[in-house]
C-alpha cells in the first residue's frame, strides 16, 4: 500500500517530464538533447552559436567506427515556423539512440533545429510564421532597417490579414465561406470587394505593408543553389550566415553522409520528383538525373508504403535557395525531403452548388477539414479596427491563425514521428552495402600467386547517386591490397572506382609474389568498408 | 628688408633641412614622370615577398600619416594578416565618404606581379601628392584602397617554394585532389634542388623528341615517321605514394577566383570552386570589407598573364546581367585602358577568355554594382613588340639569349630518378613567362596604375550647379536646384539600380518649411515626380554619369537654407544661400 504514491508520483513526474502537449520550446529541446547526450550511441555537439545567441547543435548517433559506416543526415527547422519538424527530428534521435541494430549498419546525423529565433516566435507574446533569424537585413532594400515590422492591431497575440473595404480591393468572399477571401474575377462582380494586407501599418508610408521586417535571413532561403539574390529574407550572399556557414563546414566534413532527409515544406517523397533531360544536360545541371530520379521513385514507394497519411496538394517541389535541393544538386547526396503532415482532403460536400474551381483553394480545404476536425481555434474572426493610414474606411483583422496550416495537433505527432522514423529505418536498409565474393588464389609457376575476387554493391541503392559521381566531395571507391608495390607483378596496389551501381559486381584480381598473409579492403566512408584476409 | 629676411630664413631652412636635396641636385635630374626624389626608397624591378610588401606599407603609411592608412582586413588561412592601404587626402573630408577605387592583387598566388602594380600605385599618388595638382584634386576627390596581395600565404610558397610558373595558383588549403581519402600525399619533388620545378625528359629508342643540335635548350618533336630519342616526362616529381601516379595531389586545386558570390556554382559545374561563396578566408575578409564601404565605386583585379582588360561576364548564363548602358561605361574606360597600355587587348571573359562562375569581378559588379576590371598582366607584346601569344617557345629562348643571356632557363642536367632510372631536368624557370622580367615592370606598372587612375578619375563627381528661386504667390517659394554629375559614371549602375543593391541618393533642404518636394523630370514641360513622405529628403535613384538631376521644393518662410546631397558613391556636397 505504501508503495502506491511513490508509483503516482513516478507517473505524475513523467507525464510532467514527457506528456508534453504542445511544441517544446527552445528550453525544453535544450533539455531532451541533454538527456539524450546521456545515452552512450549519442554524441551531442555545438557547431556554432547564432548571432540571436542560440546554439546551433548536432547528435550523432551510432556505434563502433561510427564514421565509417554510412550515414543518413536528418534536419529539423528549416523553416521556423514549421515547428513540427523539430519534434520529427528530436523524436527520431530518442527513437533510435537504442536501436543497437540500425545503428550497427548506419550512423545518423541529427540537426535538430536550424532556426531557432524564427522557431522561438511559435511561443512568443506575439505569434507570427518566422522564416528570419536575427541578422540585420534590408529585405526591401531602401536603405532603412527593420522600419516597417508587424503590428498587433487587435492585440490578440497573433498576426493575420487586415481587409478594408474598397472597391480598388482585389479580393472578395468565397462563396460558400464568406470568412475566406479569393482573388476576384469577372464573374464576381456584385460582391463586396477588399484590399488585403497583413496585418500591420504603414510606418514607412511607401504604400507597402510590413515589408521592412523585424527579421533576418531565412536558413532555407539561403544556399546557393538557385540562390534568389536581393530577394527578401535571402541576405547578401547565399551562405552568409553563421549558422549555415557552421552547418556547411561540418558536413564537408562528415564523409559518410550518402543521404539527406529534411523536414520541410518541399517534398519529394510522397511523390517523386521528375526528369526533364533538357534541364538536366544543361550545364547548370537543373533537374535530378535520370538515373537519381529513379532512385527518388524507389524511395518514394517505401515512403508512402510507411506513411498512412495520403498525398494531397503538395506542390512545393523545392524553392530558390532551400537546403534540400542544395543538398543533392550541389553537396551531390541523396537528399529527400518531407513537410512530415499537411492538410488532408476534406470530405466532399455534396450540396455545393458554386464553381468547382474556386472551391478547391487551398485555404477552403483546410476550413472545411479544421471544421470537420471540430478545430475551432484555428480562425480569428473578422473584428472591425480603426486603422491610421485608412481613416474613414471599415478596415477588419481576422483570418487564419499562424501555424496551423503547416502543424498539427500536438497530439498527433507521436504517430506521425512512429511512421516517419520506421520510414527512415527502412532508407537505412537500402544502403550501399559491399561485399566480396568467390575468393580465388591459383598457383602460378615460380611461386607466383593469381588472386581474383568479386566486389559486390549488394544493397538497393548505387554506391554514389548519379549527380554524386562528378563530386569530388564524395569519395570513389578505393581498393587497397597489403602488398607490397615490389611484390605485385600485376594489378594495382590502389585502385580508385568511380560507382558501383546497386547490385554491381567489379571483378578484380592481383598476381603477387611470395606467401604469408594479405589483406584486401575496399570501400569510401559513405558505403561502408569490406574487408578480407587472404592466407597465401 | 622683411622681404630679405623672409628669404634668407628661408634658403637656411632649405640647407639645414636638405642635406639629400643637394646631393640629388648634384647627383640626379628629374625624369618626367616618376617621383624625384621619393620619402620612401623603392626599386621596382624586383618581387617582393609577403615580408617585403608589408615592409613597403609601413614605409608609405609612415612617411604619409596625411595620405595613408594601413591596415588589415582579415587573415588569411595561415593567419597572415591581408593588409589594405587606404590612400586620400584626409585633410579634405573622411576617406570612407569619397567615391572610391578598390585595387588587389595577386588571387592567384602564383601571379605575383599585380601585388608590385597595386603597391606602386600606393607609392606614386602619395609621392606625387603635393607635386601634381592632378594628384592633389585626385586625392582630394577620391579615395583608393589598395590591397597588394589577397593571397600571402601561397605568394609566399610560389616564391619560396619550389614550384612552376603555375603553381599553387590556389591558397595553401591541402585538399584530396584525386579522391583516395588523402590530401596532398603527392605533389612535386625538386629533383635538382634548385627552387624551380622544371621538366623531366629521358633518353628513349621510341621518344619523339630530338635536342636541337643547333640550341640545347630546345626540344623538337620529330615529324610521325622520324625516330626520336628523347621522350616527355613531364614536371619534376617521384611517386610519393606509389600509386602509380606522379604529382596527382600537391596542394590547393581550388581557385580562389570562383569562391565569389554571384551565380556561384558548384565544383563539377566550376571546376575550382571551393565549398561556397567565400568560403576561403581571403576573399572573405574582401567581401566584408566592400560590403561595408559603399563608397566604392570602381574596382580592379591584376591578374596573369596575356595582356588583357577583362570585364564580365564571366559566364554565358549570366550575360543578361550585363546590360546596355552598363556596357557603354565599361567599353569608354577600357578603350582609354587599351590605348594607355600598349599590348593589351580589351575583352570580355566567357567570350574571349572561357567560362568563370563565382569569379571576383563578376562579384563586384552583380553584387556590389561595382565597375569592374581585371587585367591579366605581362604580355609577348612587351618584349619585341609584336604579339606572339602565351607560351610562345620561340620567342621566349630569344627572349632569354637576347635579352636576359641565359636568367631564364635551367640546363639540362643527369639525375637518378627511382621510378624512371637515369632523366634529365631543366626548363624555363618559374618566375618566368607569367612574371615581367626586372626591366620591363616598372613601365608597365605605372601604365596599368595609369589605366587606374583614369577608372577612379571616372567615378561620380557631383555638384550643385544651380539653385534658381522663384515665387509662387501665397508666400511660397519654388526652389529648383540643378545637380551636376561631371563624371561617365552613375551614382548608382544599372545593376545597382535594378536590384536596390545601395540605396538613393538624398538630396536635402534644411533650415526651411517645405510644402512638398519633387523631382524635375522635364523641366521644359513641368513633368515633376512628387514624393509626399518625408519631402525636405527627396530620394533620387541615381544621378547619371556625365548629366543632371533638378530637384524642387516649395517651401514657405524665410531664412537662409541649405541643400545636401549625400550619395554612397558620389560623396556629399553642399550649397548655403
Amino acid at each position: 500500500m505504501k508503495q502506491i504514491p511513490v508509483i503516482l508520483l513516478l507517473i505524475l513526474a513523467q507525464s510532467l517530464a514527457y506528456a508534453q502537449d504542445d511544441y517544446p520550446d527552445l528550453n525544453q529541446i535544450s533539455k531532451r538533447l541533454k538527456s539524450l547526450d546521456k545515452n552512450s550511441n549519442v554524441n551531442l555537439s555545438t557547431l556554432t552559436e547564432t548571432i540571436g545567441g542560440n546554439d546551433i547543435q548536432v547528435l550523432k548517433i551510432g556505434k563502433g567506427d561510427v564514421n565509417y559506416k554510412p550515414a543518413i543526415a536528418v534536419l529539423g527547422g528549416v523553416e521556423g515556423y514549421h515547428v513540427l519538424s523539430v519534434e520529427l527530428a528530436l523524436q527520431f534521435a530518442e527513437r533510435i539512440a537504442t536501436d543497437e541494430e540500425a545503428l550497427d549498419k548506419t550512423t545518423f546525423y541529427v540537426f535538430p533545429n536550424m532556426s531557432p529565433e524564427a522557431y522561438a516566435q511559435y511561443h512568443h507574446q506575439l505569434k507570427y510564421e518566422r522564416r528570419g533569424n536575427a541578422a540585420n537585413l534590408d529585405h526591401d532594400r531602401d536603405g532603412r532597417l527593420n522600419e516597417d515590422p508587424f503590428e498587433d492591431l487587435n492585440k490578440d497575440g497573433y498576426i493575420t490579414k487586415i481587409r478594408v473595404k474598397s472597391p480598388l480591393g482585389k479580393h472578395i468572399p468565397h462563396p460558400e465561406n464568406e470568412k475566406i477571401l479569393i482573388e476576384v474575377d469577372t464573374t464576381s462582380s456584385k460582391a463586396t470587394r477588399y484590399l488585403v494586407y497583413s496585418e500591420g501599418i504603414d510606418n514607412d508610408k511607401d504604400g507597402k505593408f510590413n515589408e521592412g521586417l523585424k527579421e533576418g535571413v531565412a536558413f532555407n532561403k539561403s544556399f546557393t543553389y538557385n540562390f534568389p539574390a536581393f530577394e527578401p529574407l535571402a541576405g547578401n550572399y547565399a551562405v552568409s550566415q553563421k549558422e549555415s556557414r557552421a552547418l556547411l563546414d561540418y558536413l564537408f566534413k562528415q564523409w559518410n553522409i550518402y543521404a539527406f532527409v529534411t523536414f520541410g515544406p518541399a517534398n519529394n517523397l510522397s511523390s517523386p520528383l521528375k526528369y526533364n533531360a533538357q534541364e538536366a544536360k544543361k550545364r547548370i545541371v537543373s533537374s535530378p538525373l535520370e538515373g537519381d530520379v529513379a532512385i527518388n521513385k524507389m524511395i518514394s514507394d517505401l515512403y508512402n508504403e510507411s506513411i498512412s497519411q495520403k498525398p494531397f496538394m503538395q506542390d512545393n517541389m523545392g524553392t530558390d535557395g532551400d537546403f534540400f535541393q542544395w543538398a543533392y544538386f550541389h553537396f551531390g547526396r541523396l537528399s529527400f525531403s518531407t513537410p512530415g503532415w499537411w492538410i488532408p482532403e476534406a470530405e466532399k460536400d455534396t450540396t455545393s452548388t458554386s464553381d468547382e474551381k474556386i472551391k478547391d483553394t487551398k485555404l477552403f480545404n483546410f476550413m472545411k477539414w479544421a471544421d470537420q476536425e471540430n478545430r475551432d481555434d484555428v480562425f480569428v474572426d473578422w473584428e472591425k479596427i480603426d486603422h491610421p493610414d485608412f481613416a474613414n474606411q471599415t478596415v477588419e483583422v481576422g483570418g487564419v491563425k499562424p501555424f496551423v496550416m503547416e502543424n498539427p495537433p500536438f497530439t498527433k505527432v507521436d504517430s506521425i514521428a512512429i511512421e516517419h522514423t520506421d520510414f527512415i529505418l527502412k532508407l537505412a536498409q537500402q544502403q550501399p552495402k559491399l561485399e566480396f565474393h568467390n575468393l580465388k588464389v591459383e598457383n602460378l609457376k615460380g611461386g607466383l600467386k593469381r588472386i581474383s575476387v568479386d566486389l559486390l554493391n549488394n544493397a538497393n541503392l548505387p554506391t554514389h547517386s548519379e549527380l554524386g559521381q562528378r563530386s569530388r566531395w564524395l569519395r570513389k571507391i578505393r581498393i587497397d591490397i597489403s602488398a607490397s608495390k615490389n611484390d605485385i607483378v600485376a594489378g594495382h596496389k590502389i585502385e580508385l572506382l568511380d560507382r558501383l551501381q546497386a547490385l554491381e559486381t567489379k571483378s578484380l584480381s592481383w598476381i603477387v609474389k611470395g606467401n604469408g598473409k594479405l589483406n584486401v579492403k575496399a570501400g569510401a566512408p559513405h558505403t561502408g568498408f569490406a574487408e578480407l584476409n587472404i592466407n597465401l | 628688408m622683411k622681404t630679405v629676411n623672409y628669404t634668407s630664413l628661408f634658403c637656411l631652412a632649405l640647407l639645414l633641412m636638405s642635406g639629400s636635396l643637394t646631393q640629388a641636385q648634384e647627383k640626379f635630374f628629374r625624369a618626367i614622370g616618376t617621383p624625384h626624389e621619393p620619402e620612401v626608397e623603392a626599386s621596382w624591378n624586383r618581387y617582393n615577398t609577403y615580408a617585403g610588401i608589408v615592409d613597403l606599407m609601413e614605409k608609405i603609411a609612415d612617411a604619409y600619416p596625411k595620405l595613408s592608412r594601413l591596415e588589415s582586413i582579415g587573415k588569411s588561412y595561415q593567419g597572415k594578416d591581408i593588409y589594405m592601404l587606404t590612400i586620400s587626402d584626409f585633410n579634405t573630408g573622411n576617406p570612407d565618404e569619397k567615391p572610391a577605387m578598390y585595387i588587389d592583387g595577386n588571387i592567384h598566388s602564383n601571379e605575383i606581379q599585380g601585388a608590385e602594380f597595386s603597391l606602386y600605385t600606393a607609392w606614386y599618388l602619395t609621392e606625387m601628392f603635393g607635386e601634381l595638382d592632378f594628384i592633389n584634386q585626385l586625392l582630394k576627390d577620391k579615395t583608393f584602397y589598395i590591397v597588394p596581395t589577397i593571397n600571402p600565404d601561397a605568394r609566399d610558397n610560389y616564391m619560396k617554394e619550389p614550384n612552376t610558373p603555375h603553381s599553387p595558383r590556389s591558397g595553401m588549403i591541402v585538399l584530396d585532389n584525386d579522391g583516395d581519402g588523402e590530401a596532398g600525399e603527392d605533389g612535386f619533388n625538386d629533383l635538382n634542388d634548385d627552387n624551380h620545378i622544371t621538366y623531366m625528359i629521358r633518353k628513349s629508342p621510341t621518344g619523339q623528341y630530338i635536342k636541337d643540335p643547333q640550341d640545347e635548350r630546345r626540344l623538337i618533336r620529330v615529324s610521325m615517321e622520324e625516330q626520336g630519342n628523347y621522350e616527355l616526362l613531364g614536371y619534376e616529381g617521384i611517386d610519393t605514394d606509389r600509386d602509380g601516379e606522379v604529382n596527382e595531389d600537391g596542394i590547393g586545386y581550388y581557385d580562389p577566383n570562383r569562391d565569389w558570390g554571384w551565380k556561384w556554382q558548384p565544383d563539377y559545374v566550376q571546376r575550382g570552386a571551393y565549398k561556397y561563396p567565400f568560403s576561403l578566408p581571403e576573399s572573405r575578409a574582401v567581401a566584408d570589407f566592400v560590403i561595408k564601404h559603399p563608397n566604392i565605386a570602381g574596382a580592379q583585379s591584376y591578374h596573369n598573364y596575356g595582356g588583357m582588360i577583362l570585364r564580365g561576364p564571366g559566364a554565358e548564363e549570366d550575360v543578361d546581367t550585363y546590360n546596355r548602358e552598363d556596357i557603354r561605361i565599361y567599353d569608354a574606360i577600357a578603350e582609354k585602358g587599351e590605348e594607355m597600355i600598349p599590348g593589351y587587348r580589351y575583352l570580355t571573359v566567357y567570350k574571349d577568355l572561357y567560362s568563370v562562375f563565382g569569379g571576383e569581378l563578376d562579384w563586384f559588379y552583380g553584387g556590389r554594382g561595382i565597375y569592374t576590371y581585371t587585367n591579366e598582366l605581362m604580355v609577348s607584346y612587351l618584349y619585341f613588340h609584336k604579339n606572339e601569344g602565351r607560351g610562345n617557345q620561340e620567342e621566349e629562348l630569344k627572349v632569354d639569349k637576347y635579352l636576359t643571356f641565359g636568367d631564364a632557363f635551367v640546363d639540362w642536367e643527369e639525375y637518378k630518378h627511382p621510378q624512371y632510372g637515369t632523366i634529365e631536368v631543366g626548363g624555363f624557370k618559374k618566375n618566368f613567362g607569367r612574371a615581367h622580367p626586372g626591366f620591363l615592370l616598372e613601365q608597365d606598372a605605372h601604365r596599368n596604375m595609369a589605366f587606374t587612375i583614369y577608372h577612379a578619375y571616372q567615378t561620380p563627381k557631383l555638384s550643385i550647379l544651380d539653385v534658381e528661386e522663384k515665387s509662387i504667390g501665397g508666400g511660397l517659394k519654388e526652389i529648383t536646384a540643378t545637380i551636376y554629375n561631371e563624371r561617365l559614371m552613375p551614382t548608382h549602375s544599372s545593376q545597382d539600380l535594378k536590384y536596390n543593391i545601395e540605396r538613393p541618393d538624398l538630396v536635402s533642404i534644411s533650415n526651411v518649411d517645405v510644402v512638398t518636394g519633387m523631382i524635375v523630370e522635364d523641366e521644359d514641360f513641368n513633368k515633376v515626380k512628387e514624393q509626399v513622405h518625408n519631402p525636405e529628403t527627396l530620394r533620387v535613384p541615381s544621378i547619371p554619369g556625365m548629366g543632371t538631376v533638378k530637384v524642387r521644393w516649395i517651401v514657405s518662410g524665410k531664412g537662409n537654407y541649405t541643400i545636401n546631397v549625400d550619395s554612397e558613391k558620389g560623396g556629399k556636397v553642399s550649397w548655403r544661400e
